[in-house]
């Protein structure tokens, strides 16, 4: 303790240090604006600016990103809040509450409160990753084929949490994002499915074109035409912070967003997205008023954003404490690191404490540069919806095909926003949810290829997912959850049929006692 | 002496009056090296020092391009099927030669084919070297063989990908050992490392750079490497070859090329650029700090080495086979 | 009754069958080695039974004829600019596929007056570009003349 503590500190001298410093805030501010570009997400901007970083030391070089990083899940929900366009495949559930707020005229408060959770979450977690980075990175390591599928069919079942119209139509919405995620090479048998063709496919379909389609440019298509344009709200200050109602509800949110994202982010791969979704269903599951989310829920903000900028320090716990590429943003770093000729690696906190703990202390800092740069920016942005939708609109368009282009490189990318907000224009026209549709996307390669590699380990017997105990476990607790949701169903068949019962014979009714 | 005179008749040539005849001195605007791979992998990493290197020499800006997807079939088609000019250049790793091989064995339109593309240089060729994981009994290939002969199809590995460079690998050695695995495909080598790492599966044959720090560390126990030479980290590590593998060799080299049709004279600009790129201090000193030795191969023998290595793997790739059909 | 639900459950189970009869061209395996067609075929008979749901109970939801489709023939004009983006961007280059899409957009659907819808177009396409092709380094297609 006392010795982390002493570390520390080197880590802040290191950290407050004017040029480490001024890099931090660079990287902080360059992420905040990647972030509120629609769909560039953390990893492009990272991707991006790797070059730029070539002429500095490891030290600043690591910072920069980091902070970018952050910057960029920070921004992301500014985007997702304001106009429902998701900053990047982490911020769609909070383009759901969250510009249902806008709309109720609460945008500050959302912006404030995705501000606020965020930062406590992130620094919470960093401290998380200070004192716990070496056992839970042994226990991520444990994860192998046969756990990543539990969680992959966990995350499916927090689908049943998360929607609040007909079950059917959620599950096939999900089952609809999942198709979408089969297209692409087959990575267990190089067939190329479902490709027509297109090279570009060969991957697959990005998150960032579908969800920015269908969430961002399907409500353009909904809104641009209508007869009456969206009123033009024009917040007061006082409206800009967040209730005292609204503070009280997101404190639990906020607690358990941090926690569920943190564990979610060291798990070795993309899950920590899908973090984001789980928090949103735990939240709308624990919630006494579960009708509310969806039309401006405060905690469905709250919970998500934390969620988000947990799971970003809980990827690095790999990466950090034993040199793993737990994910592609982690091996950007790491390959950053490789590039200043550090090799990351099970040593590298004995080895290089100067990076380790700077490193640390510069997340720390972060997190306080972006809660300073971002809460005085609510009222800029808040007044960006001033402007007339007319005008509005054109603009986030061309902010949108600029965003999904610049992630590949590719105009099939824009293609493919173009169809996906055209579906998505449909599909809300013909009230089905599209939050599962991105949710089976991200999903879909990593539960496929996490059962069919437990099966080639095993040759074949499903038992081995039975055998291994995390696998187990966490498969139980996906029936526990599954039986428990379906409950609602039952009672309500035996309600009506208890309703039509008394239709059947209502003098009955009076009748008795 | 040699390189200055060489920039200095390169100057020249660029000052010439550009009125004389339709060629141009080359290149009069920037050049784009395309890289088929996200940002952060080998071909990315050695792409990275290049460029700033070339663009001293060629005095127009040279800007690395990622385009990615496929394998690297999206930026190497690309690349086939751009002009021949010499402003769009690829930067591929081996899997160049295994791609077409796997279209043909789809019956696949091929997202390219060989000859489109010509070779200018070999920057680095890594030899492979097999790790496995150190609480494994194997402590020597002869051990590793002889356990897998005896339970065929139980021993795993990890790989980047199906019929990717490190599943390539691991075929061309275990054909001639006569011993047939279990090949457990992971998407990249990040995936394929932390598998191997977490226990899951029991071997993987992986470029020396990424697994260095987990055989310092104990974590992986190297067995034996793919190269003529032993790796310079690892020199305590048998070739295959001194074990009496003759045949056995793979590299995740990287090269340079461009599409076929590229006027001759174009071709041997980019040569000599690249020549000189690969003697520059800086270059050599970020090509050390990644740990990727330079195996400089100009053209011509680039050419014999990338034929050579491009048959050797479309022979492994159709041994292999349709994955799905064989059980 | 021709229900809004009737007619999406109906789609997805068309939809369904077709990815059906895609998945099940490829080798589908078995249980114990599911090849690459396995999953998309589960994936399409899931997508068949929800939508046939859907469809069953569809009786309840509104009427097809209480959509309204006003905005239809603004959303039309959107999404043929995003088609005209995805086409012209790497043809004409960034600034001037932007600009003419803005043009349109503030002009035409909008029907803005001339001259705010010049000097806007203008500031935004020539801005955006700059900010994050100059500034941010992101690589954004210039078109003819380097424009």
């Amino acid at each position: 303790m006392l010795e982390t503590l002493q570390n520390l500190s080197l880590g802040f001298s290191v950290a407050l240090s004017p040029p480490v410093l001024l890099y931090a805030v660079v990287g902080c501010i360059i992420g905040t604006l990647v972030g509120v570009l629609p769909g560039v997400g953390p990893l492009a901007g990272i991707s991006l600016l790797l070059p730029a970083t070539f002429g500095l030391n490891a030290t600043t070089a690591i910072v920069l990103l980091a902070g970018i990083y952050y910057g960029a899940m920070y921004g992301g929900s500014t985007t997702s809040i304001l106009m429902r366009i998701p900053g990047e495949a982490a911020s769609v559930m909070t383009c759901i509450d969250g510009y249902a707020m806008t709309r109720k005229g609460r945008a500050g408060a959302a912006l404030a409160i995705a501000a606020i959770g965020s930062y406590i979450a992130g620094t919470v977690s960093v401290v998380g990753l200070m004192f716990l980075a070496p056992p839970l990175a042994s226990f991520a390591l444990r994860f192998g084929p046969p756990e990543m599928f539990a969680l992959m069919l966990l995350g499916l079942l927090v689908l049943a949490y998360m929607s609040g119209g007909s079950m059917a139509k959620s599950l096939a919405m999900a089952a609809l994002g999942l198709l979408f995620g089969m297209i692409g090479i087959d990575p267990m048998t190089g067939f190329f499915r479902f490709h027509y063709g297109l090279v570009e496919l060969g991957d697959g379909i990005g998150v960032v074109p579908v969800a920015v389609g269908l969430f961002g440019l399907s409500e353009i298509l909904l809104t641009a035409g209508q007869a009456t344009p969206p009123e033009v709200l024009k917040p007061k200050l006082r409206e800009l912070l967040p209730s005292r109602q609204e503070w009280r509800d997101s404190v639990w949110p906020i607690g358990r967003g941090t926690v569920l994202g943190f564990l979610i982010g060291i798990i070795p791969g993309s899950a920590h997205i899908i973090s984001s979704f789980v928090s949103y269903a735990v939240e709308r599951r624990l919630s006494r008023h579960p009708e509310r989310f969806g039309q401006g829920a405060v905690e469905g903000v709250a919970g998500p954003e934390s969620a988000n900028n947990s799971a970003t320090s809980g990827a690095f716990v790999p990466m950090l404490a034993l040199g793993v590429p737990s994910g592609p943003i982690p091996a950007v770093m790491m390959a950053a690191m490789m590039i200043h000729g550090i090799s990351p690696g099970p040593l590298l906190i004995t080895q290089q404490p100067e990076l380790f703990w700077g490193f640390i202390a510069s997340m720390y800092v972060g997190n306080v540069v972006l809660l300073i740069l971002n809460l005085p920016m609510v009222g800029v942005f808040v007044n960006l919806l001033r402007i007339p939708y007319p005008i509005l609109y054109p603009a986030i368009l061309v902010f949108c095909v600029l965003g999904v282009y610049a992630v590949n490189g590719s105009v099939v990318d824009v293609w493919l926003m173009a169809v996906m907000g055209a579906l998505g224009y449909l599909l809300r026209k013909f009230d089905f949810e599209t939050a599962p549709v991105v949710l089976g996307l991200v999903l879909a390669p990593m539960l496929e290829m996490s059962f069919r590699q437990s099966l080639a380990m095993s040759s074949g017997n499903y038992a081995i997912f039975v055998n291994r105990p995390i696998a187990a476990t966490m498969l139980l607790v996906g029936l526990g959850l599954l039986l428990l949701s379906l409950r609602p169903i039952l009672t309500r068949g035996m309600d009506w049929r208890r309703r039509l019962g008394h239709e059947a014979n209502p003098g009955l009714e009076e009748g008795n006692p | 002496m040699m390189p200055r005179l060489l920039t200095a008749l390169l100057v020249l040539l660029l000052v010439l009056p550009l009125g004389v005849g339709a060629q141009e001195s080359f290149p009069t605007h920037p050049l784009s090296l395309v890289v088929p791979f996200p940002p952060g992998g080998v071909a990315d990493l050695t792409a990275r020092p290049l460029a700033p290197v070339m663009e001293k020499i060629l005095k127009q800006p040279v800007v690395v391009v990622n385009k990615t997807g496929a394998a690297g079939a999206v930026g190497m088609s690309f690349v086939a099927n751009a002009k021949p000019d010499g402003y769009t250049i690829l930067l591929a790793l081996s899997s160049i030669s295994i791609i077409p091989e796997a279209d043909k064995l789809f019956d696949r339109k091929p997202a390219y084919t060989l000859d489109q593309l010509t070779p200018i240089a070999l920057i680095s060729a890594d030899p492979t070297v097999l790790v496995v994981q150190a609480d494994r009994p194997w402590k020597s290939v002869k051990e590793f063989v002889d356990d897998a002969k005896k339970r065929p199809g139980e021993i795993s590995f990890s790989s980047s990908g199906v019929y990717g460079t490190l599943h390539m690998a691991m075929e061309i050695f275990a054909h001639p050992a006569g011993i047939r695995l279990k090949h457990v495909p992971y998407a990249g080598g990040g995936p394929a490392l932390t598998a191997i790492l977490g226990g899951h599966v029991d071997a993987l044959a992986s470029g020396p750079a990424v697994v260095l720090p987990h055989i310092k560390a104990g974590k992986l126990r190297p067995l034996a490497g793919w190269g003529t030479n032993r790796i310079e980290a690892l020199p305590g590590v048998a070739t295959f070859k001194e074990l009496g593998y003759e045949n056995v060799e793979f590299y995740i080299w990287a090269g340079v090329f461009a599409p076929s049709g590229t006027p001759a004279n174009v071709l041997r600009t980019l040569r000599d650029a690249v020549r000189q790129s690969v003697r520059d201090p800086e270059f050599k000193a970020a090509m050390a700090k990644i740990e990727t030795p330079i195996a400089y191969m100009d053209a011509p023998d680039f050419q014999k080495f990338y034929d050579k290595d491009a048959k050797m793997l479309a022979d492994a790739v159709k041994r292999v086979g349709k994955i799905a059909e064989k059980k | 009754m021709v229900t809004v639900d009737r007619v999406g459950g109906t789609a997805l189970v068309l939809l369904a069958l077709g990815v059906a009869w895609e998945a099940q061209k490829l080798p589908v395996g078995t249980p114990h080695n599911p090849g690459p067609g396995f999953l998309p075929l589960l994936l399409a008979i899931a997508l068949g039974v929800f939508g046939t749901v859907v469809v069953a109970f569809g009786g309840n939801s509104e009427p097809l004829s209480s959509l309204g489709w006003g905005e239809g023939r603004h959303a039309i004009a959107i999404l043929g600019a995003c088609a005209f983006a995805a086409m012209a961007l790497e043809r004409f280059g960034y600034r001037l596929t932007i600009l003419l899409i803005l043009v349109v957009l503030f002009g035409v659907v909008e029907r803005k007056r001339p001259l705010p819808v010049a000097v806007l177009s203008l500031a935004l396409s020539l801005g955006s570009f700059y900010l994050f092709y100059n500034l941010l380094r992101v690589q954004l297609p210039r078109g003819p003349f380097g424009f």
